[in-house]
C-alpha cells in the first residue's frame, strides 16, 4: 500500500498533531463579540474546520501505518547513499547562498561565489583541476553577470 | 457565430510584430524549461510572473501562457529521447515516444508529438471559446454556499486523481495547502492568524514564492539526489511527418483533445490526467491495443495531444470561476490578480473581450510551438546536454530573485526554502503536489465563502446541502470521497462479483 511506510508513520502523527494544535489555537481565537460581528464569521472557525480534517486524515494514515511500521527496513543501497550525500551537500551549499552570503555580500559577488563552488563540488573528479576551476569561473562570472544586468536593467526588479 | 468571431477578431488583433516577438521568445523559454528534467512548467510561469510584473497586462499573460503551452510541450523532447518526462504531464508520452527513439524514429517522434501538441491546443483554444462563456454565465448563480463546495470538491477530487493509489496523502496535502493560506490577515475582519506578533506573517505566505520552493528548490534537491540523467548525443529520422499519417489519425486527434480539454476543467487535475485519460482512451479504441508501449504512434499522438488540450481547458475554471485546473493554471490565476485582471463569473460583464484575447493568446501560442518544434528541433537538443551540475545553481539563483522580486521581502527568500524543504520532504514520501498548491490557492474562497455562508444562513448548514447547486458539489465531493476509501471500493467489487 505504501513505499515509505515508516516515514509515513512519522508523518501520519506529525499531521494529527498539527492537526489537534490547529483546532487548539483556533478556539483561542477571539471571537470578536465586542465589536458586534456575527459569531458565525470569528476568525478561527474555517482554520478549526481545516485543523479537525487534518488531525482526522493523520489519524487515518496512522491507524493504516501502524500494522506495517514494525516492519524491518532494508538498510540503503550504495547508490541511494550517495544520492544523501549530493543531496546534502546541494542543500547545504544553497542554503549558505541564500541566508549567508546574500545578506553579507553582494548579489553579483554571492551569486558567482555560489555557482563557483557549486559546479567546483559536483564535477571535482571529472576533469583536470585546472580546466575544472576555469569552466567553473567562466559559468560563475557569466551567470553573475547576465543575472544582474538583465533583471536589473530589462525586467526592471529588485535583486536581494 | 459570437463566439468564433470573437475568437477571430482577437487571434486578429493579437497578430502584432511585438506580441509575436514575444510569443515566439516565450514559447522557445518554455520549451526549453520543459525540456529540462527537474523544471516543470508551474517554475517557469512562477519565475516569469515575478520577472514580468512591471509588464503591461496584455503582454504579461501572453508571455507567460506561452511559457505554459510551451512547457508542456517542450517536455515531451525529453521523454522521446531519455525517457524521463521532462514535465510530469509528459509520463504517458514516454511509454511510446522513447520505444520510437531507440528504433531509431525519434525525429518521427518529435514530429508527430508537435502535431499532436499543436492540434490539442487548438481543440483546447476552441473549447475554451465555446465553453468559458456560458460557464461564467452558469457561476452567476453560485453563492457563497457553492463556492465553499467548489473549493472543497477542487481540492478533494484533486487529492483523489492526483494519488491514484494513495487518496489520503493526496487529501493531506490539500489539506495542508488550505491551513497554509490561513497564515496571516485574514479578509473579513483583518485579524491576523497564525501571525504570533511576526509582521512578515501577519502579510501572509506569498503563493508565488512558495510555488518557487515547492517546484523549484524542492526539484534542484530532487534532481541532485537522483543518479546523472544520460545527455543527448543525436537523434534520428525525418522531423516532419507525412501529412497522410496526421490525417489517418484525425479522430484520435479530435478525440484526444475533448477529453483533454474536458480534464483541464476538473480542478486542480490538470494536464497529467489530460494525457493518460486520452492515452486510455486511444488504447481501448485501438485494433492493435497490444502494441502500446511498444511505440506505438498513436498513443504517442494521443498523449501529446491530451496534455496540450488540458491547458486551455485548465484555464476556462480560471476565467470563468477563478478557480485552477491545474498547478500551472493556478499560478496563471495569480498572476492575472497581479496585474489587475479579476477573472470570475462576472468576467463576461465586466471585461467580455478578456476571454477571446487570452483564447487568441493560446492559439498563437500553438503556433509557436508548431512553427519552433519543427524548425529548431536540432538546435534544441543542445537543451539537454547541459548537465545538472551546471544548471541547477542557475536554476537556484532564479528562485532567489524570482521569490524576492514580487516585493522585494527576504522573508520570501525564507518561504521559497522553507517550502522547498517541505515539498522535497512530501515528494519523497509520495505526496502529490498539486493539491498542495490548489489548497493554497483555494484556502481564502474557502475561508470567505464558508463564514459569508454561515452568517447567512444564521450557523444552519442546511444551505451547503440544499441548495441544488450545492446538493450537487456536495454529492460529488462526498462520492469521490468514498470512491477513495478502499473498504467502499471492496464491497462494490464484491456486490457487482468482481475481485477487489
Amino acid at each position: 500500500m505504501s513505499d515509505t511506510p515508516r516515514a509515513d508513520f512519522w508523518f501520519s502523527i506529525a499531521v494529527t498533531v498539527l492537526g489537534v494544535a490547529v483546532v487548539a489555537e483556533s478556539l483561542r481565537m477571539p471571537r470578536l463579540e465586542n465589536l458586534g460581528v456575527h459569531p458565525m464569521s470569528a476568525p478561527g472557525l474555517t482554520p478549526g474546520l481545516i485543523g479537525l480534517v487534518l488531525a482526522g486524515l493523520g489519524a487515518a494514515l496512522f491507524l493504516r501505518t501502524a500494522r506495517v511500521q514494525t516492519a524491518a527496513t532494508a538498510a540503503p543501497a550504495e547508490s541511494e547513499a550517495g544520492g544523501g550525500r549530493r543531496l546534502a551537500i546541494s542543500m547545504a551549499l544553497c542554503l549558505i547562498y541564500a541566508i549567508v552570503l546574500l545578506g553579507w555580500l553582494p548579489f553579483w559577488l554571492a551569486t558567482a561565489v555560489f555557482v563557483f563552488a557549486f559546479v567546483l563540488t559536483f564535477t571535482w573528479q571529472q576533469r583536470a583541476a585546472a580546466r575544472l576551476a576555469a569552466t567553473a569561473a567562466a559559468l560563475a562570472i557569466s551567470v553573475a553577470a547576465a543575472v544582474t544586468l538583465l533583471f536589473a536593467r530589462f525586467f526592471l526588479v529588485h535583486l536581494p | 457565430m459570437g463566439a468564433l468571431g470573437g475568437l477571430a477578431a482577437a487571434v486578429g488583433h493579437l497578430a502584432q510584430p511585438m506580441s509575436l516577438f514575444n510569443v515566439a521568445w516565450a514559447t522557445l523559454l518554455g520549451m526549453a524549461v520543459g525540456m529540462l528534467p527537474g523544471l516543470t512548467a508551474t517554475l517557469g510561469i512562477a519565475l516569469l510572473t515575478t520577472l514580468t510584473f512591471r509588464m503591461a497586462p496584455g503582454d504579461a499573460i501572453l508571455i507567460l501562457i506561452c511559457m505554459y503551452v510551451g512547457a508542456i510541450y517542450g517536455g515531451s523532447r525529453t521523454a522521446i529521447l531519455l525517457n524521463i518526462p521532462g514535465t510530469p504531464a509528459n509520463a504517458a508520452s514516454a511509454l511510446d515516444g522513447f520505444p520510437l527513439a531507440r528504433a531509431g524514429r525519434a525525429g518521427e517522434a518529435m514530429g508527430l508529438a508537435t502535431f499532436g501538441s499543436f492540434f490539442g491546443g487548438l481543440v483546447g483554444t476552441l473549447m475554451l471559446a465555446l465553453i468559458a462563456p456560458q460557464l461564467a454565465e452558469f457561476g452567476l448563480r453560485f453563492q457563497s454556499f457553492e463556492f465553499f463546495w467548489l473549493a472543497i470538491f477542487g481540492v478533494v477530487i484533486s487529492g483523489r486523481l492526483t494519488a491514484m493509489h494513495d487518496p489520503i496523502k493526496g487529501w493531506i496535502a490539500g489539506f495542508l495547502g488550505l491551513l497554509l493560506a490561513q497564515v496571516g490577515q485574514e479578509g473579513i475582519h483583518a485579524y491576523q492568524r497564525f501571525a504570533y506578533g511576526s509582521v512578515d506573517l501577519a502579510g501572509g505566505l506569498g503563493l508565488l514564492p512558495a510555488l518557487v520552493g515547492a517546484f523549484g528548490f524542492a526539484e534542484i534537491l530532487c534532481v541532485m539526489k537522483q543518479p546523472a540523467y544520460e545527455t543527448v548525443r543525436d537523434m534520428g529520422g525525418r522531423v516532419l511527418p507525412r501529412m497522410r499519417d496526421i490525417a489517418a489519425r484525425w479522430w484520435t486527434i479530435g478525440r484526444s483533445g475533448v477529453l483533454g480539454t474536458s480534464m483541464g476543467i476538473i480542478p486542480g487535475v490538470g494536464e497529467d490526467m489530460g494525457a493518460w485519460v486520452s492515452y486510455a482512451a486511444a488504447r481501448r479504441a485501438s485494433a492493435s491495443p497490444e502494441t502500446f508501449g511498444q511505440g506505438n504512434t498513436e498513443g504517442l499522438i494521443a498523449s501529446e495531444t491530451g496534455n496540450n488540450a488540458a491547458v486551455p481547458g485548465a484555464i476556462i475554471p480560471v476565467l470563468t470561476l477563478a478557480v485552477p485546473g491545474s498547478a500551472p493554471a493556478a499560478v496563471l490565476l495569480a498572476a492575472m490578480f497581479i496585474h489587475g485582471v479579476r477573472p470570475g463569473p462576472l468576467i463576461m460583464i465586466e471585461n467580455p473581450g478578456f476571454v477571446f484575447e487570452v483564447a487568441a493568446m493560446l492559439f498563437w501560442a500553438s503556433v509557436g510551438i508548431l512553427a519552433l518544434g519543427l524548425v529548431l528541433t536540432k538546435p534544441m537538443l543542445v537543451v539537454l546536454r547541459v548537465s545538472r551540475e551546471h544548471l541547477m545553481p542557475i536554476i537556484f539563483v532564479l528562485c532567489v530573485v524570482g521569490s524576492f522580486a514580487i516585493a522585494s521581502r527576504v522573508f520570501d527568500v525564507w518561504v521559497m526554502l522553507g517550502f522547498g524543504i517541505l515539498g522535497f520532504a512530501l515528494r519523497q514520501m509520495n505526496y502529490p503536489m498539486a493539491p498542495l498548491v490548489l489548497g493554497i490557492v483555494l484556502g481564502d474562497i474557502l475561508d470567505k465563502n464558508f463564514r459569508r455562508g454561515m452568517v447567512l444562513s444564521d450557523g444552519s448548514l442546511e444551505p451547503f446541502f440544499t441548495r441544488p447547486i450545492s446538493a450537487v458539489l456536495a454529492s460529488l465531493t462526498i462520492i469521490t470521497i468514498l470512491w477513495g476509501l478502499a473498504p467502499v471500493c471492496n464491497a462494490i467489487a464484491r456486490m457487482l462479483g468482481r475481485p477487489s
